[in-house]
């Protein structure tokens, strides 16, 4: 059973791995396609992860330094185990990974394992583009973090639970019993917040490509990088999927996984598309106006 | 026993012999005079012995009469006990002045002589007229004494005070003659039977006779005479006054108030109030130290005017209250006098100049501390039945305006004492020493103790005090000279032995706190031995903490708690006050302190009105005004955890403490407010809170303090009130957590508690010990330090991670718990701005460790060694603590579960093994643990693998903006991080509580600064002063 299941979940990842770098250079094409350019070839993310772990160089900056893309990577894995991939009727299911039913509580925080390790790990390669782009991720991380945590509540109220398996059962049944219908301040809320927590435009300046390079990851190179960018891709995925079982009532299948995750993603670089870019201050605010009240909101229509 | 009139004999003979001293003969005469109050003591001291061991009082009648025809004395307990008081003070006095009285020749010597048999015959004399006659001796000899420096100051402060006390007899006299002329005899006896103040004019001639004591007293606001004397006269005269005739005039005051009957009780009380908090507020703006402590004195003599006036309410009580009361000030008063004339500074910030000579630092202290009514003094005692008595019989108002009036007293007092410990004293010339005046200096000290233990024995409560803690700290007082080495391990030694015998008999709760404070206190003393030399001064304050800390865990009655808090309180204003920047914090931490002690004490004596007991269960069934009541204490108590409002104190208090200090009142004693809160709420009824807005109010308020502490941490540029301002905000989220009055939210308040404690500690330790590496406190100044010190570095980011609420490591279980408590309870709103606090709590301790340990090493600190091994020590084994906790948090979750069902039995957790489960989810700390671990060390596998041959370079090694930077400086972003934050979120950082403060601070000293320009120094003015008072009295008391 536990070898069998960590087949599963190994295959997951694998998946969710592959699937990531695929959908990353989608996007990658869509926006060199909306500003009139090419744009790279769909494999190109695995020729970067090969690039990058193949060079016979690195460097290290020390321990720290190389701690960084572990926990980053581990923050990512961590976060696919214990997350309910696909529901399946059974609480224990194969695609349930280590989850424990997915603990709402448990996801939510340790999806900074992999930012806290990996802020601390860029700070020692010492480059202030490091710690600017931590700095500022980490305020607005902050801010996401008021309205997301909001509707949040507002769904374990309604459900009376923080098992995200229980959550995502109760959504079953038809796209009405979605969040996103049943408890529509919430899914508002999320919908607002997830921009944030996606990172892209208007609230990229944490990674700032054109400005100051790639941000925190900016002194990071070979095998280092190819970790980051494992990570990244997985923790694309994976925040499409904390969205998905939270609001879009899960999936029940891969395509049907991968089309959800494929639409939420979608909606954040639609946005960035349409929206430049936000300095930090303005991001902030941002997240305590409109996402605020309806999180407020979410929670003041369940609690009565 | 020899007749007491034989004092007069000695007197009189003395002063006569003193005639036929050669006027060479100096020091024959002094000695004389000495001889001669020695004597007077031998007497009233034998009459003392006498009386206490069942011989009865003696009237005397001169001449063989009976009254009206004779004089009339008499010797009972409490005139014996006074005079021997004068005498034994005189005695003091006068080997204190001996040299100034020896120099202003025979005659000043006989003046001193015939000065102190005055106050005898004042205290033993029965009739009134024979009382005027005295009190006039006293007045001249008393002018005389004044002029004898002869400085302008005093001769104007003599002839002011001739003319006050010119009127002021004049009006006795008249007072008296009435009253012969209404009632025949002038025996206070007989006018008592005759009851003079029912008698048609009697009352004017009681008024009169009434209103001139307590003018002798110097009530407020006819003293501005007293207060120039106090200042104008030489510090042995003021000792005398302050300590003698004060006392005297008091008895005196309590003699009359008998034949005056008990309609004058309140407004003699009315009056002592109006004087105690008057003097006291007038005192605010006073910088000459002098005429402050007569401020103080008047304030004192108010204090006990109060006494008097409720001595029906306080029964067979008063004499116990207003001796331990006017003893303290007997004692300290002249001690603080004393020392004004050997410190010879008239400027309060001046007295920095006393710690060149720590010794009478620590004299000095313990005066003040007397004065305020800490413990062990007797004014503590007699402040607490004092209190308790009067909350007892509803006299709450009272109440209000004297712990008011003590506030007030103990702002300026402490300021004093702030500059004395801490002010500049470098160029100020140091003061001489003369044996002739520190003896009686340290001979009051010395007193103070030893009445303040007996004065404890005297009450069932009192009696109960274990003060083996304290006579472990005294021990290590005297051993003070000895190298940090040695006393650090017996102080080690000594805590582990303490808590090894007492934790049999602790219940759970208590053994969970007293763990945290013995065991807390042991690791943070280990970190000691990283000092050398003998640190004078730290472990007698750090073990007076821990005295405290264990007595309020060990209390069995509502005194000894109190009385363990506030030893806890003095021994940590002076840890606190210890750093090097630290005099105003020491001074607001102290007067939060102080007034939380007065919100606690009102609290229990409200617990004690009609239960009329003082053990600690009376706070579970309260039934005077309950609401009030639980209030008060929970306000006194967040005082400690310094809840948003009453916090400012603590960033500064432990961000400028000592490396070892800062945990010490941090992780440790934050904990004594959290166990005063958690008391008060099982008192509440736990589960059956019959109190529920209460909670509700503190649920907010922990919430809202959660969130300004962290956001306030976030834009400190100081490691440690970085840290501080942490310790604010996770004492909220404390707070919140017991608010919430349900099963999971106190298990959730205590895994909060115990991880507070470790990680805190661990924090505080090693950013304490890396501030003595890098000699700074500023983040900006130090970074890139995890080439130098990896332990330090490993420590910071698991403490970091901890205190984040990250899984695996043990703070997750905190917000876990949280997270289903705020469910349950429904405090969605106060939940979430808690968990957004949490949010903001990553920017700061991300800002901890970049900013120290990443980023680039400045120069300056390219050869700094790993933090010293003495702090490693304790700060490694925390860490073990949160290892422990992180991996197998049932472990301690389970017992702390136990603990609180036994208040909240509804909702527990169910434990399946490792794994947890509420009704809304479940947690599997263990398998969550090793889950995460077996993803990491696989992952970091791959990575070794794929990195083997990785060149190492240096941190500096990097290029930016198009070139290598020049300097770690410019490249290190460390300063003012969070610009974004701020300019989005600056107006939650408005300090509007240390405004509001501040305006209520300026509102007093203002107020102080207009009221006593009335004391424009001019005699006339006094004069005015004095008939107005009379007037007003009359009408009021009268006219009415």
């Amino acid at each position: 059973m536990t070898i069998a299941k960590l087949g599963y979940t190994l295959l997951g990842l694998f998946i969710v791995w592959n699937w990531g770098f695929l959908m990353g250079a989608i996007f990658r094409k869509i926006g060199a396609r909306v500003s009139g350019r090419i744009g790279i070839p769909f494999y190109q993310p695995w020729i970067n992860f090969f690039k990058s772990v193949g060079v016979r160089t690195t460097i290290t900056h020390g321990v720290m330094y190389y701690l960084g893309p572990v926990f980053r990577l581990t923050g990512g894995i961590g976060l696919l185990f214990f997350m309910p991939l696909i529901y399946t009727g059974d609480p224990n299911g194969m695609w349930t990974n280590f989850s424990f039913e997915g603990d709402l509580i448990l996801i939510l925080y340790f999806q900074l394992f992999g930012m806290l390790g990996m802020a601390m790990g860029a700070g020692e390669g010492g480059h202030p583009y490091s710690a600017m782009g931590i700095a500022r991720g980490l305020a607005q991380h902050a801010a996401v973090e008021l309205p997301l945590t909001l509707a949040i509540l507002s769904i374990a109220i309604q459900y009376d639970t923080f098992s995200m398996y229980k959550i995502v059962e109760a959504q079953q049944g038809g796209f009405q019993n979605w969040v996103l219908f049943t408890n529509p301040f919430a899914a508002g809320a999320i919908i607002l917040a997830m921009l944030g927590a996606m990172g892209h435009s208007p609230f990229n300046l944490v990674k700032a490509p054109n400005e100051i390079l790639i941000g925190p990851a900016t002194e990071y190179e070979g095998t280092y990088l190819g970790f980051m960018q494992s990570a990244g891709s997985i923790l694309h995925v994976m925040e499409a999927v904390l969205f998905m079982n939270l609001v879009f009532g899960g999936a029940t299948s891969w395509p049907e996984l991968i089309v959800k995750t494929f639409l939420i993603y979608f909606w954040s670089v639609f946005v960035g598309m349409v929206f430049p870019r936000y300095k930090i201050e303005q991001s902030i605010t941002w997240f305590f106006k409109v996402p605020l009240v309806l999180g407020v909101l979410a929670i003041i229509v369940f609690s009565f | 026993m020899i007749s007491p009139i034989h004092i007069l004999t000695i007197g009189l003979g003395g002063a006569f012999a003193l005639g036929f001293v050669p006027k060479k003969a100096k020091d024959a005469a002094a000695v004389l005079m000495l001889a001669a109050i020695a004597l007077m003591g031998v007497l009233t001291g034998s009459w003392l012995i006498g009386l206490i061991n069942g011989e009865s009082a003696q009237q005397i009648f001169t001449a063989g009469f009976k009254p009206p025809f004779s004089i009339n004395l008499l010797m009972g307990l409490n005139e014996s006990v006074l005079t021997t008081a004068v005498n034994f003070i005189g005695l003091l006095g006068g080997i204190y002045l001996y040299r100034n009285l020896k120099e202003a020749g025979n005659h000043a010597v006989m003046v001193f002589l015939i000065f102190i048999m005055g106050l005898n015959v004042v205290i033993m004399t029965r009739d009134i007229f024979n009382l005027f006659v005295f009190l006039e001796i006293v007045s001249i000899a008393t002018a005389g004494l004044v002029i004898l420096t002869e400085s302008g100051k005093s001769i104007q402060a003599g002839f002011k005070y001739m003319l006050a006390t010119g009127i002021i007899s004049g009006v006795l006299l008249l007072g008296i003659i009435f009253a012969y002329y209404y009632s025949g005899t002038l025996n206070i006896d007989g006018l008592t039977a005759a009851n003079i103040g029912a008698l048609k004019g009697g009352s004017v001639a009681l008024l009169l006779i009434m209103v001139s004591i307590i003018l002798e007293l110097k009530s407020f606001p006819a003293n501005g005479w007293g207060l120039d004397i106090y200042e104008g006269s030489n510090a042995g005269i003021g000792a005398m006054l302050s300590a003698a005739t004060a006392t005297a005039m008091y008895f005196v005051l309590s003699k009359l108030l008998e034949m005056a009957g008990s309609e004058w009780n309140y407004w003699v009380a009315l009056i002592g109030a109006v004087s105690f908090v008057g003097s006291n507020v007038l005192a605010l703006k006073q910088r000459i130290a002098k005429r402050l402590l007569g401020y103080s004195s008047i304030g004192q003599i108010g204090l006990l005017m109060i006494i008097l006036g409720f001595k029906d309410v306080l029964g067979d009580n008063t004499p116990y209250v207003a001796f331990g009361i006017l003893f303290s000030h007997y004692f300290a008063k002249a001690g603080l006098f004393w020392l004004a004339g050997i410190v010879k500074q008239n400027d309060i910030a001046n007295w920095a100049v006393i710690r060149k000579k720590p010794y009478f630092l620590f004299l000095m202290g313990t005066f003040i501390f007397a004065l305020i009514g800490f413990p062990p003094f007797p004014s503590f005692f007699a402040k607490w039945e004092l209190v308790m008595e009067l909350v007892n019989t509803g006299n709450l108002p009272w109440v209000v305006a004297i712990l008011f009036g003590s506030m007030m007293e103990a702002v300026y007092l402490f300021r004093w004492f702030g500059y004395a410990i801490k002010g500049e004293n470098e160029n100020i010339e140091d003061f001489k020493i003369e044996w002739n005046k520190i003896l009686p200096v340290g001979i009051v000290a010395i007193a103070l103790y030893v009445t303040g233990y007996f004065t404890s024995q005297h009450t069932d409560a009192g009696a109960a005090i274990n003060w083996i803690p304290l006579f472990f700290v005294a021990a290590i007082f005297i051993l003070d000279f000895l190298p940090v080495f040695i006393k650090n391990t017996i102080a080690i030694i000594g805590m582990a032995f303490y808590f090894y015998t007492i934790y049999p008999d602790l219940d759970n709760l208590r053994l969970v706190f007293e763990a945290i404070f013995m065991i807390g206190g042991i690791l943070t003393l280990i970190a000691g031995y990283a000092y050398k030399g003998t640190r004078p001064g730290f472990y007698p304050v750090a073990l007076l903490m821990y005295a405290g800390l264990t007595t309020i865990i060990e209390a069995q009655n509502t005194l000894q708690f109190f009385f363990g808090w506030e030893l806890m309180t003095a021994g940590s204003y002076f840890l606190i006050i210890r750093g090097k920047r630290s005099m105003p914090h020491g001074l607001s931490y102290m007067l939060f302190s102080v007034g939380g002690a007065y919100a606690l004490l009102m609290g229990l004596g409200m617990a004690f009105a009609g239960q009329g007991s003082y053990d600690m269960s009376i706070i579970n069934s309260i039934s005077y005004i309950p609401y009030w009541a639980y209030g008060l204490l929970i306000v006194g108590f967040l005082t400690k955890t310094a809840a948003l409002g009453l916090h400012i104190w603590l960033p500064g208090a432990h961000g400028e403490a000592e490396s070892d200090v800062s945990p010490m009142v941090s992780a440790i004693l934050l904990k004594a407010g959290v166990f005063g809160i958690v008391l008060t709420l099982i008192g509440m009824g736990g589960e059956n809170n019959a109190y529920p807005w209460l909670p509700y109010a503190l649920g907010w308020l922990g919430a809202i303090t959660a969130f300004s502490g962290n956001l306030m941490a976030v834009f400190q540029e100081d490691a440690k009130r970085l840290l501080a301002y942490s310790s604010i905000g996770q004492l909220g989220y404390i707070v919140l957590g017991f608010a919430m009055m349900s099963h999971l939210g106190w298990l959730g308040g205590f895994s909060y508690v115990v991880n507070h404690f470790l990680y805190k500690a661990v924090l505080f330790l090693t950013i304490g010990a890396v501030v003595l590496r890098v000699k700074t406190h500023n983040m900006y100044e130090m970074g890139g330090l995890i080439k130098r010190m990896p332990l330090a570095f490993t420590a910071v980011m698991i403490g970091i991670i901890a205190l984040s609420g990250v899984p695996p490591l043990s703070g997750f279980a905190g917000k876990w718990l949280f997270y289903n408590a705020i469910l349950e309870k429904g405090w969605y709103l106060q939940g979430a701005i808690m968990f957004f606090s949490g949010g903001i709590a990553f920017m700061y301790l991300w800002r901890l460790i970049h900013t120290i340990f990443l980023g680039q090493l400045k120069d300056n600190h390219r050869n700094v060694k790993e933090i010293s091994i003495w702090f490693l020590i304790p700060i490694y084994t925390l860490l073990a603590g949160i290892m422990v906790y992180s991996v197998k948090p049932q472990w301690v979750l389970q017992p702390l579960g136990d603990i609180v069902a036994q208040w909240f039995p509804d909702g527990q957790l169910t434990w399946d093994g490792g794994t947890a489960f509420t009704k809304y989810g479940h947690w599997a700390g263990t398998a969550v643990a090793v889950t995460i671990i077996a993803a990491f060390l696989v992952v970091t596998a791959l990575l070794m693998i794929s990195t083997r041959k990785a060149h190492k370079v240096k941190q500096f090694d990097i290029t930016y903006s198009g070139e290598r930077p020049e300097r770690p400086e410019t490249t290190h972003v460390a300063y003012n991080v969070f610009e974004g934050l701020y300019q989005a979120m600056w107006v939650a950082t408005i300090p509007l509580v240390e405004k509001w403060w501040n305006k209520v601070s300026d509102f007093l000293h203002d107020t102080a600064g207009i009221v006593r320009r009335i004391y424009s120094g001019n005699g006339q003015s006094y004069v005015i002063h004095i008939v107005l008072f009379i007037i007003v009295t009359y009408f009021v008391i009268i006219g009415g």
